[in-house]
């Protein structure tokens, strides 16, 4: 192990792309150590600690060869990852790198590819973070793609080909920023899961997110007091739709990391921490699509549960749902198939994961927000909650189609209304929920935080034995 | 710089709640759709002023459709 600190002290202000710096400014101050001193590979590695939690870091060296991948390079990427993995540690990436060195020509190349496969070995072991602070292209925009979250500064850039080659090929005039920077990956291609306004900030969100996935703690019911009024967060008419995130505010110890915030934004990904312990939040948000799933929320969704549960991370669930996204363009973007990986993501999930229905729960939807059928650990609901296979005006329109057709219009409305009040009852209602089992229990808002503390606590610890291929 | 607000998915007009002129801020609601049974408000996520609001109560707009534009 080398220490960090050269014998002679600085005379220039530090170039902010040497990776020493970069480094240094992720790691708490003074606990850097390289794992190999450094060269010309064009890769730094290093462990440190985060919030007092030790992580093991690389970074690539933009100020040779614009960060470019050769042997040696790779080698050191790969001996960080490895390590990571023995000593159970998170490990995270900075980029800033063109590709594989020309110069090396294949051999390159086959470097490169093993650093894919590291982070493939590595894959649900241990928590993969990437930073991306400027381009990362060629196979260095794929190594980010790999880990668990990537993170992208204002100057990131990540694509397979760059605007030159565009150009030639295509005759398509683009620039980077808009061919791989923030905007199209946060919130087109689903690529990155958190964008930042600067480097600093960057390195701010990748400490978080190592200090909630290396630290995760224990669940303690007793820090699970209340202190926000959740009920109040949802709007008095139940057809209004709200933004869900200030629930989850609430609901969790303090503000936790929104990941692909910008990206199927109908449904919310969060990790926080939860009466002390880290956990992952997924809503349903009414103010966008109404809620509804679709297909690249359903994938979204999908990819943060088995992120989760490979690391061991337990799941809160908050559903109000109206259903699928119906239509066209759905079907030919592949909802049954990218839908389908939220139930096999769900259905196969070890950790302990609660559902809480806020609203309602409608449909296919409803089975694929972690119901009770699908294996949940306790689902609970608020009073007056609705749970059915559609909405109960639309279920009448259809069930009592002929009873209405049958009576005089004047009266049609007062029938409609008096058959949806008893659709409720008998098919909709909280209640009957509770008499077949798919609901466990009513829970009052005030009391939420106790009972899924309780829940989550309750369950036993586990974790899947699966690695988190970026669905 | 001018940001144009277009629609999620198909739905109806319901309420205009802001006009042309109307100065707004990132999370403000322009104009309130009802789709899938439920009041969907379209918000901006930029601050400034309308310059545009591209449909009227009781349009049907498809996904992708322009409703306004903030400069």
């Amino acid at each position: 192990m080398t220490l960090t600190t050269p014998a002679g002290a600085q005379t220039e202000a530090p170039d902010f792309r040497d990776p020493q710096v970069r480094l240094r400014n992720l790691f708490d101050a003074g606990t850097l150590r390289l794992l190999a001193a450094a060269d010309t590979s064009g890769v730094l590695a290093g462990r440190g600690e985060i919030d007092g939690t030790p992580v093991i870091a690389y970074c690539t060296d933009a100020t040779k060869m614009g960060g470019a991948m050769g042997v040696e390079g790779c080698r050191h990427i790969v001996d960080a990852i490895d390590a990571a993995v023995r000593e159970r540690v998170p490990v995270v990436g900075l980029w800033h790198c063109g590709g594989a060195r020309l110069n090396e020509g294949v051999t390159a190349l086959d470097a490169v590819g093993q650093v894919f496969a590291a982070m493939v070995r590595a894959s649900g072991r241990v928590p993969q973070i990437s930073v991306v602070l400027g381009p990362a292209a060629g196979g260095a925009a794929y190594g980010p793609a790999l880990t668990d979250i990537v993170i992208m500064s204002d100057q990131g850039r990540i694509f397979v080909t760059g605007p030159e080659v565009v150009r030639s090929v295509t005759g398509e005039q683009v620039d980077m920023e808009r061919l791989g920077g923030p905007e199209p990956h946060g919130r087109r291609s689903g690529v990155v899961h958190v964008t930042t306004k600067d480097e600093a900030g960057a390195l701010e969100k990748a400490r978080q997110v190592a200090a909630l996935l290396g630290r995760q703690g224990r669940i303690s019911p007793a820090d699970a007091a209340q202190t926000t009024d959740l009920g109040a967060l949802l709007p008095e008419q139940t057809n209004r739709a709200y933004d869900v995130k200030p629930l989850i505010k609430g609901l969790l110890d303090e503000p936790g990391v929104e990941l692909h915030a910008k990206w199927a934004p109908n449904v919310v990904t969060t990790l926080g921490r939860f009466a002390g312990r880290t956990v992952g939040v997924i809503a349903n948000n009414p103010m966008r699509l109404g809620g509804c799933l679709d297909a690249s929320s359903a994938e979204k969704a999908a990819r943060f549960v088995r992120m989760c549960d490979s690391l061991g991370v337990p799941l809160i669930v908050l559903v109000d749902v109206p259903g699928y996204l119906p239509g066209l363009g759905q079907e030919w973007d592949g909802v049954v198939r990218r839908g389908a990986k939220l139930l096999h993501a769900f259905a196969e999930a070890v950790v302990p994961r609660v559902t809480l229905v806020t609203r309602k729960a409608f449909g296919g939807a409803y089975i694929a927000m972690n119901s009770r059928s699908l294996g949940a650990t306790a689902v609970f609901a608020w009073p007056n909650v609705e749970i059915a296979v559609m909405g109960a005006p639309a279920a009448v329109n259809i069930l009592h189609r002929k009873t209405l057709a049958a009576t005089p219009a004047a009266e049609r409305d007062a029938k409609r209304a008096e058959l949806i009040e008893e659709q409720i009852r008998v098919a909709g209602g909280v209640n009957r929920a509770l008499e077949i089992g798919v609901v466990d229990e009513v829970v009052e808002p005030s009391d939420t935080r106790r009972r899924i503390a309780e829940a989550l606590a309750g369950a036993p610890a586990a974790r899947g034995a699966h690695g988190n291929i970026p669905l | 710089m001018a940001d144009e607000i277009r629609a999620e998915m198909v739905a109806n007009v319901w309420k205009i709640v802001k006009a042309v002129g109307d100065e707004v801020e990132d999370g403000d609601t322009l104009v309130i759709l009802e789709s899938m049974k439920m009041e969907i408000p379209v918000i901006t996520e930029s601050d400034g002023v309308i310059a545009k609001i591209a449909v009227n109560e009781g349009d049907v707009v498809q996904e992708g459709d322009l409703i306004a534009v903030i400069e």
